[in-house]
């Protein structure tokens, strides 16, 4: 067997959030069996932006905002790879923010989960578009405005079986290729911005609630924004297309890229220039 | 008295919309047959329809990129037309006016050009009922002009509409009431004033420069594309666009270029050879992914078909003024290759070369064409895919990967490229970071490491120095005199050092195809002569201060500049260079 590099340790400050979306990651890889070799962990840049380090599969650091675009092209190249996205609420709602919009309603197999902790955490603490808990810029919201989205989760790191289950199910809608699977995290920063207290108290449980249906986005929308006007945060699987069918893929990591067999091919397309 | 012509420059002029295309395609199409070499290029304005619109074939003997000085059959659509261009009309030269526009403007023609007025618009509306068939008629008047027989004249314009049988008929009409008119200004067939020399027809293709490139890296084995629309790169969009598909690639056009070149690397990461392209301010935005490209080694083939800045600039003009960004631009140091192929073959060739290095270097080759080199078409020998050869650089095979010990996806090598896995591959994951990393790619700020991957990093490039195309020689070359241009100088070049050489002045040619890093052999040829000019269209002579910063025997180079969005005429560059001369 080849050797490979040994995973990294975290390098988080003790009791960080981004532990326990580590911890939900690899738990979810593994109630999933899904191989190390075929999974492939883009990481934004910030504090969010080491966790591929710690995982033992192909792993990759975007630039700065870049990682959905980044990861959007991997999987175009390889979509029988297991592509998963991260990274913090700064490089995912702010400087990358164009991006998302556009990978909603691009709709590709691959799964995003960005830590929000309402501040930069790498740069020691600026604001980020999500300074007040989600009121400032909530990107669920966001998602359910465009047409193609297929799912939206969130989850909070306070409680972790719900998240694990959550990064599964996000995990598994990618992996059936039925499209972009959402799934955001409070992610609390104890260093800089510690919103355990708060959002133990603002946050709102979904997934218990009988009378919501994740399958109808309108009154998903509804609800949600219901529920910020009264300054809690829904957490759980928020919305979830069930008509999203499972697409097929050009796969360009296999084309056959053989100057002799593609000849005459080639030579067909320089024909149409003959004059 | 009919005048025998090797060379041949026309001109159709009008409005956007107008149709110009059409006489000018059609012309081309009967030089082609008579085995003429062929260069066509476009004027227009940055719009989609109308604005003054022009479009310009020369076919000529030699093969030829750049038009001549002057135009020997210039057809005006209208009177802004003949102001903007009629300058451009040859003493000797003929001069088709459609006099529905009104009445020739005066002091705009040379004095002793032939004028033909003929209301052509109002005529095709009248007895045809659409002004598009104007040019069917404009065609049959030039054919006369230039001595085509009319039944050549008819078969290519059904030809041309073999696609469409339903407009034949009334073009076929257009063209024959053209020859009436003709007729009636004393043109009969077979007696025109004008002809072509006789030569023997070759087997030839008539391509852009785009075009060329997007073919080259899909032969290659480009098979991920991704840009964003943008004046004059477009064309490479459409292409891969079109074509990527059959042969199980993929093209996305991205919500910006920041997008696009991430896409790529994404892309490239997974194994995949990629490709982007774009213009000046695309390749601003995707000047910090360029860097990613060098420091987390990913392969990446980047087109750059310049257009004239700085920041938007006028998009439709030719210019090479992003010559400093592509060799030094991006923070920190990084190894990077820029290409600059002169006419269609080149950019089919360097376009193969550029994707093959990428993968050797496993970082990013710039394509640097501009808009005169992207755009403009020109007939060049059918490219030949019979001996493609695909460089794989250190891309691993499954075995190759099993039978090492430990992978490392930045492994300390001799030459720099580092063994390469894709994920997928057991065994194979890595960690692939723009931070400065171990040879892991954990993150490392340990100052030994620093300077091993550095300098690996750079290593990579001397490795690959052989293999980077040589340029193209022209003139003279024990003349101790010199010319140095890249791209759309290349042709214009070669037509200053004939006339050069044939009024006494030799002067030694070369057109440099590797750029960066600057090749021995420009530095050999720069200190091999007295004095050399460097021909470039931007301000402040960027190749010739890159030459600067690396030839120690630069104090001969003098820079001949031209900003104007105009390319040089021979005549302009002949002069430039012989008023120099004659003040040494
Ligand atoms: C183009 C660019 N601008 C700025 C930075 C500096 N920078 C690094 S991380 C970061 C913000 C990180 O915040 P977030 O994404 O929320 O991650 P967190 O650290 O909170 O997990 C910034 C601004 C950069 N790396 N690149
Ligand atoms: S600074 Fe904040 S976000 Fe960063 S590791 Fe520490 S607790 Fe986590
Ligand atoms: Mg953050």
């Amino acid at each position: 067997m080849t050797a490979t590099y040994r995973p990294a340790e975290p390098i988080w400050c003790a009791g960080c959030g981004h532990f326990g979306v580590e911890a939900a990651l690899i738990a979810a890889l593994a109630d999933l069996d899904v191989p190390k070799e075929e999974t492939l962990v883009l990481a934004g840049i910030g504090c969010s932006g080491t966790i591929q380090n710690n995982m033992g599969t192909y792993g990759y650091h975007a630039l700065h905002g870049r990682v959905l675009p980044t990861a959007t092209g991997s999987w175009e190249a390889n979509p029988e790879l297991t592509v998963i996205a991260a990274g913090g609420d700064g490089d995912g709602y702010a400087i990358g923010m164009g991006h998302l919009i556009h990978t909603f309603r691009r709709n590709p197999s691959i799964t995003y989960i960005v830590m929000n902790n309402g501040i930069y955490g790498l740069t020691k603490g600026q604001n980020s578009p999500t300074r007040q808990g989600t009121a400032a810029l909530d990107a669920a919201l966001l998602g359910l405005s465009v047409l193609e989205t297929t799912f939206i989760a969130r989850g909070f790191t306070r409680a972790p079986d719900q998240l694990r289950r959550l990064t599964a199910a996000a995990l598994t809608h990618a992996r059936q290729g039925h499209g972009f699977a959402f799934l955001e995290v409070l992610s609390p920063c104890v260093t800089y911005n510690d919103t355990y207290p708060r959002w133990e108290t603002e946050h709102i449980d979904l997934d218990a609630d009988d009378t919501y249906d994740p399958t109808d986005r309108s009154s998903a929308f509804t609800r949600v924004v219901a529920l910020e006007a009264e300054y809690r945060i829904p957490v759980g699987l928020i919305y979830h297309d069930p008509s999203a069918e499972p697409g097929s893929f050009p796969n360009p990591a296999s084309a056959d890229i053989d100057p002799v067999r593609n000849a005459e091919a080639y030579s067909g397309i320089i024909d149409r220039y003959r004059i | 008295m009919t005048r025998v012509l090797s060379d041949l420059n026309a001109m159709v002029a009008g409005q956007g919309g107008d149709g110009s295309l059409t006489v000018v395609t059609l012309l081309g199409n009967v030089l082609a047959g008579r085995g003429f070499h062929l260069y066509s290029t476009r004027n227009v304005a940055s719009r989609i329809k109308g604005g003054p619109a022009a479009a310009l074939v020369r076919g000529s003997i030699e093969p030829r990129t750049g038009m001549g000085d002057t135009l020997d059959v210039f057809v005006a659509f209208d009177t802004e037309a003949i102001e903007l261009s009629g300058h451009r009309v040859a003493a000797d030269g003929f001069v088709v006016y459609d006099s529905s526009a009104g009445p020739l403007p005066s002091g705009y023609l040379p004095d002793d050009v032939t004028v033909i007025e003929i209301p052509f618009g109002r005529l095709a509306v009248a007895d045809l009922r659409r002004e598009l068939y104007k040019n069917s008629l404009a065609f049959g008047v030039v054919s006369r002009i230039l001595t085509f027989s009319d039944t050549e004249a008819a078969s290519v314009l059904e030809a041309r509409f073999a696609s469409r049988p339903d407009l034949v008929e009334r073009n076929l009409e257009a063209l024959r009431e053209g020859f009436t008119f003709a007729d009636d200004h004393g043109f009969t067939q077979n007696a025109g004033p004008l002809r072509l020399t006789d030569t023997k027809h070759s087997d030839r293709i008539l391509i852009s420069g785009n075009h060329a490139a997007a073919l080259g890296c899909l032969v290659a084995g480009v098979r991920f594309f991704a840009g964003y629309p943008i004046t004059p790169a477009t064309e490479v969009l459409e292409f891969m666009t079109r074509h990527i598909g059959s042969y199980g690639g993929v093209a996305i056009q991205a919500e910006d270029e920041l997008a696009a070149v991430n896409m790529a690397l994404g892309a490239s990461l997974a194994g995949v050879r990629s490709l982007v392209a774009t213009s000046g301010p695309g390749i601003s935005l995707m000047q910090e992914g360029i860097g990613h490209a060098g420091a987390a080694e990913l392969p990446l083939v980047v087109i750059d078909a310049q257009r004239a800045g700085p920041s938007t600039g006028m998009p439709t003009k030719s210019e090479q003024s992003d010559i400093g960004m592509l060799v030094h631009g991006g923070n920190g140091d990084f190894p990077r290759i820029v290409l600059a192929p002169g006419n269609p073959s080149d950019a089919f060739e360097l376009a193969m070369t550029a994707t093959n290095l990428a993968q050797a270097i496993q970082g990013p080759v710039y394509l640097m064409l501009d808009q005169a080199v992207s755009q403009d078409s020109a007939t060049v020998p059918p490219f030949d895919v019979s001996n493609v050869e695909i460089d794989p650089g250190q891309r691993l095979t499954h075995d190759q990967l099993d039978t090492l010990d430990a992978y490392r996806r930045y492994a300390i090598t001799d030459d720099g490229p580092s063994p390469l896995a894709v994920p997928g591959m057991p065994g194979g994951m890595g960690l692939v970071t723009g931070n400065e990393h171990d040879e892991w790619g954990k993150v490392s700020t340990d100052p030994v490491n620093r300077v091993a991957m550095m300098d690996k990093r750079a290593r990579k490039i001397e490795a690959v120095l052989d293999e980077m195309p040589t340029g193209h020689r022209f003139g003279d070359p024990s003349a101790p005199v010199g010319i140095v241009g890249v791209g759309m100088e290349s042709g214009v070049m070669r037509e200053a050092a004939e006339r050069l050489i044939a009024t006494g002045t030799p002067i030694a040619g070369l057109q440099p195809r590797t750029i960066w890093p600057v090749p021995h052999e420009t530095l050999a040829f720069l200190a091999s002569k007295e004095r050399v000019y460097v021909v470039e269209h931007n301000h402040e002579g960027q190749l010739a201060q890159i030459l600067a910063s690396v030839g120690r025997d630069c104090a001969t180079v003098t820079s001949i500049l031209k900003y104007d969005g105009l390319p040089f005429t021979p005549a302009e560059l002949t002069t430039r260079i012989a008023e120099k001369e004659a003040a040494t």
